[in-house]
């Protein structure tokens, strides 16, 4: 998005640069024009995606049609997943170009990214109770998602406790996000194998570990398109809001500037 | 003298000035593990299973509550602006920090085994044990120094590392209960626990060195 | 078997969340678009005011 403020020292830098640029131009384009894109795109294909996974796919064997649940469920974690990693992107661009509108970034994807959690565990809560007899299980995915919730909703904590505009605050809630996110592999290992010490026959037989029929697959892969406009769409409104939100606290501090500067004067 | 050690000095210095500070770290850990004790003897007489798990959780609020006063002090008095414009380098003033509490956390935890061995009637003071509280200790040491450089500027800080921390030391949580349950003779499910806790100290004293010089930047 | 009520309160909590999140989204967006409009207009009306402030004497 913007480019490094610093000096090129070398031609070759700057034709690099110049490659670089022409390569993102198609992206930059799409991201001028996602509030005319994003909207009807999304609303088209989760529309799509409702008729899929409620009309289209057919009615799972064994689990009947509570099964549906998994055309929203998987798509969620996985978004949940593609916020996460821009709030690390984000956060080390922050540390790399101090540039805060990286944090606003950040905190709009970790924002979105915990929503996503939250629904993860939600829909997955309510498929278990039927599925497996409980609402809740100590199983790995369900705990390393629980922890996933925890992190990101710590940092959006730790980060409403401070200003806005504190630079500080901003690189500090940034090293969080990127231990928080390089933690992740390390957290999903340990609890993996703390869980296969009870295995529970009935969590063996999650969804992932079957071959899908094609028409469900094809589902799913449309659950997916839909799900990750959707989350590109409420990161791009969310981190507008910041932005303004920062935009203001720079005027509202220049308008106390001036007056304090007149009263002073005068 | 060269800066790193004399900012290790220093900070042995503050260890001992502070010790007031460290004295109610101790005395919070001796307290939670002699109502754990109370309690867990009110629920069950089979109280050795559970002993890893009190042991940690104890261990892990003790440093948080420790750690959490690290820089406290510094940022208070305005001494981390001068130590920021020193000649020493970023890595050493974390690592004095790091050591400085890693002393003071090492000393509470055997004073709270000794509590333990006496209070839960089980031998504590092995090698094993001792090996495994160390290695656990600097992983989340390493972890909550660096989170405890949060400006001063933040509101509730003392609220929020905990809140930060906690869900990051889940594997380190995990490892070495399951490790410490090991050397009690206790089912472990056979993993690699130990080698798992000495990859993530590893990962999160690496990653905390290289990370420092980023929160701590004026 | 098909639990259709759990399959309906998977999606209603879903769907209830998703649109939620996204009224009180423009929700923001709209009180901060119009703060930020209201600041520009102080900011114009100070800048004018020193303007005028600095030609009286």
């Amino acid at each position: 998005m913007s480019a490094r403020t610093q000096p090129a020292d070398a031609a070759s830098r700057g034709t690099a640069a110049r490659l670089v640029l022409a390569a993102l131009r198609p992206v930059v384009a799409v991201y001028g024009a996602r509030w005319t894109l994003l909207p009807p795109l999304t609303g088209a294909a989760m529309l799509a995606m409702l008729v899929g996974a409620v009309i289209v796919a057919p009615r799972e064997a064994i689990e009947g049609e509570v099964q549906r649940i998994f055309y929203i469920h998987v798509p969620s974690a996985i978004a949940a997943y593609l916020c996460f990693s821009v709030v690390f992107a984000a956060s080390v661009a922050l540390l790399w170009t101090r540039n805060l509108r990286f944090d606003a970034v950040a905190r709009a994807a970790a924002g979105v990214g915990v929503l996503f959690t939250a629904l993860t565990l939600a829909t997955g809560a309510i498929w278990g109770k039927p599925i497996w007899g409980v609402w809740w299980a100590w199983d790995a995915r369900l705990t390393t998602t629980l922890v996933l919730l925890l992190i990101y909703s710590g940092y959006l904590l730790a980060r409403s406790l401070s200003d806005r505009g504190d630079v500080q605050a901003a690189r500090y809630a940034a090293v969080f996000a990127i231990i928080g996110f390089i933690d992740i592999p390390i957290i999903n290992l340990s609890v993996h194998w703390w869980r296969t010490l009870h295995p529970d026959p009935i969590v063996t037989r999650l969804p992932g570990d079957m071959a899908l029929p094609t028409s469900m697959l094809v589902v799913l892969m449309l659950g997916m398109a839909a799900i990750m406009l959707l989350a590109l769409w409420l990161m791009a409104l969310r981190s507008e809001v910041e932005q303004i939100g920062v935009r203001g606290d720079d005027l509202r501090g220049e308008i106390d500037r001036r007056e304090a500067q007149r009263s002073g004067a005068g | 003298m060269n800066a790193t050690t004399a900012v290790l000095l220093k900070d042995l210095r503050l260890l001992w000035r502070q010790r007031s500070g460290w004295l109610s770290a101790a005395t919070f850990a001796a307290i939670s593990v002699l109502t754990y004790s109370f309690a867990l003897d009110l629920a069950t007489g089979e109280v050795k299973p559970l002993l890893p798990g009190v042991l940690w959780v104890t261990f892990l609020f003790a440093g948080i509550i420790a750690s959490g006063r690290s820089f406290a002090a510094e940022a208070e008095q305005g001494t981390l602006d001068a130590l920021l414009v020193a000649p020493a380098p970023r890595s050493a003033i974390y690592g004095a920090k790091l050591i400085s509490n890693l002393i003071a956390l090492l000393l509470i935890e055997v004073a709270v085994l000794v509590m333990a061995t006496i209070l839960f009637n089980t031998a504590l003071l092995s090698a094993e044990l001792i090996a495994i509280m160390v290695l656990g200790t600097l992983g989340y040491v390493s972890l909550t120094t660096l989170l405890s450089t949060l400006g001063s500027r933040v509101r509730s800080r003392e609220v929020l590392i905990p809140v930060l921390a906690l869900p990051l030391l889940t594997p380190l949580l995990i490892a070495a209960v399951r490790a410490t349950g090991g050397a009690l003779d206790l089912p472990t499910g056979g993993e690699a626990w130990l080698p798992l806790l000495a990859v993530f100290t590893a990962w999160s004293a690496l990653g905390s060195v290289l990370l420092f010089p980023f929160v701590a930047e004026q | 078997m098909d639990y259709l009520e759990f399959l309906f309160a998977g999606f209603a909590v879903f769907w209830a969340g998703l649109f939620v999140y996204l009224l009180w989204l423009q929700a923001r967006l709209r009180t901060v678009q119009r703060e930020l409009q209201r600041l520009e207009e102080r900011l114009a009306e100070s800048e004018r005011e020193e303007a005028k402030e600095d030609e009286a004497p």
